[in-house]
């Protein structure tokens, strides 16, 4: 090996992409959790809200929703209905949703003229 | 009758005021609005510490922007930064941002 600096870098690349695309969540199974959990409230593609209050989940930024599940289910942020729904969630039942409303059209960024 | 005509108009004009000042005007929200495009108007924009983008909210529904601003105001929810610009806000300011945000979900429909 004449860089062995070089390859230490490119394997560590390939790992940390690994690991990214393995957090970014399996979609499919994303929506099918969706359909049983979050459906009623939320709409199975985020579009719906229940109350005026609840807000849109299709087209919000994947790790956006991620820290959002987080914080519902360690008790950071309150809120009666879904910190009870959070509380059953496994890290990977997250991430797939996450990965399930991100997908959907929806929400945008603000842009100003 | 005619007395009875005239309570019943003054009754509804009454209303409609009301409903009118606790209703969002977009066109200020879209001046307040301003600020917030520092941070969600960039695409992609991260949060730092832990590190996430920052959510988009061009579109969100009007009564989720309010009672989460509120609830940024009252400390119910934590975030440094959103707690700091939810407490220079009205009740009408925050109403005027989030018509704003509603009405840029119906430009592009």
């Amino acid at each position: 090996m004449k860089y062995p600096v070089l390859y230490a870098a490119a394997a560590a690349s390939l790992m940390l992409l690994a690991g990214s695309a393995q957090a970014s969540g399996n979609a499919s199974r994303g929506q099918e959790l969706s359909s049983q959990v979050c459906a009623s409230c939320h709409g199975v593609d985020g579009k719906m809200a229940l109350a005026d209050d609840y807000p849109i989940l299709a087209g919000q930024h994947r790790d956006y929703l991620v820290v959002a599940l987080q914080a519902y289910r360690s008790g950071d942020r309150d809120h009666a209905v879904m910190s009870s729904f959070a509380q059953n969630l496994s890290d990977q039942d997250i991430d797939d949703l996450a990965a399930w409303f991100s997908r959907q059209d929806g929400l945008g960024e603000l842009t100003f003229d | 009758m005619l007395n009875r005509l005239l309570a019943a108009l003054a009754l509804t004009l009454a209303l409609a005021t009301s409903a009118l000042a606790q209703s969002g005007d977009p066109e200020r929200g879209r001046v307040i609005a301003f600020t917030c495009s520092g941070c969600h108007g960039i695409p992609f924009y991260k949060n730092v510490y832990p590190s996430y983008s920052v959510p988009r909210i061009a579109g969100q529904n009007e009564g989720y922007i309010i009672s989460s601003l509120k609830a940024y105001r009252s400390g119910a929810r934590k975030h440094a930064t959103m707690q700091a610009q939810a407490n220079t806000l009205s009740d009408q300011d925050i109403a005027d941002i989030a018509a704003y945000f509603v009405s840029l979900a119906e430009e592009s429909e």
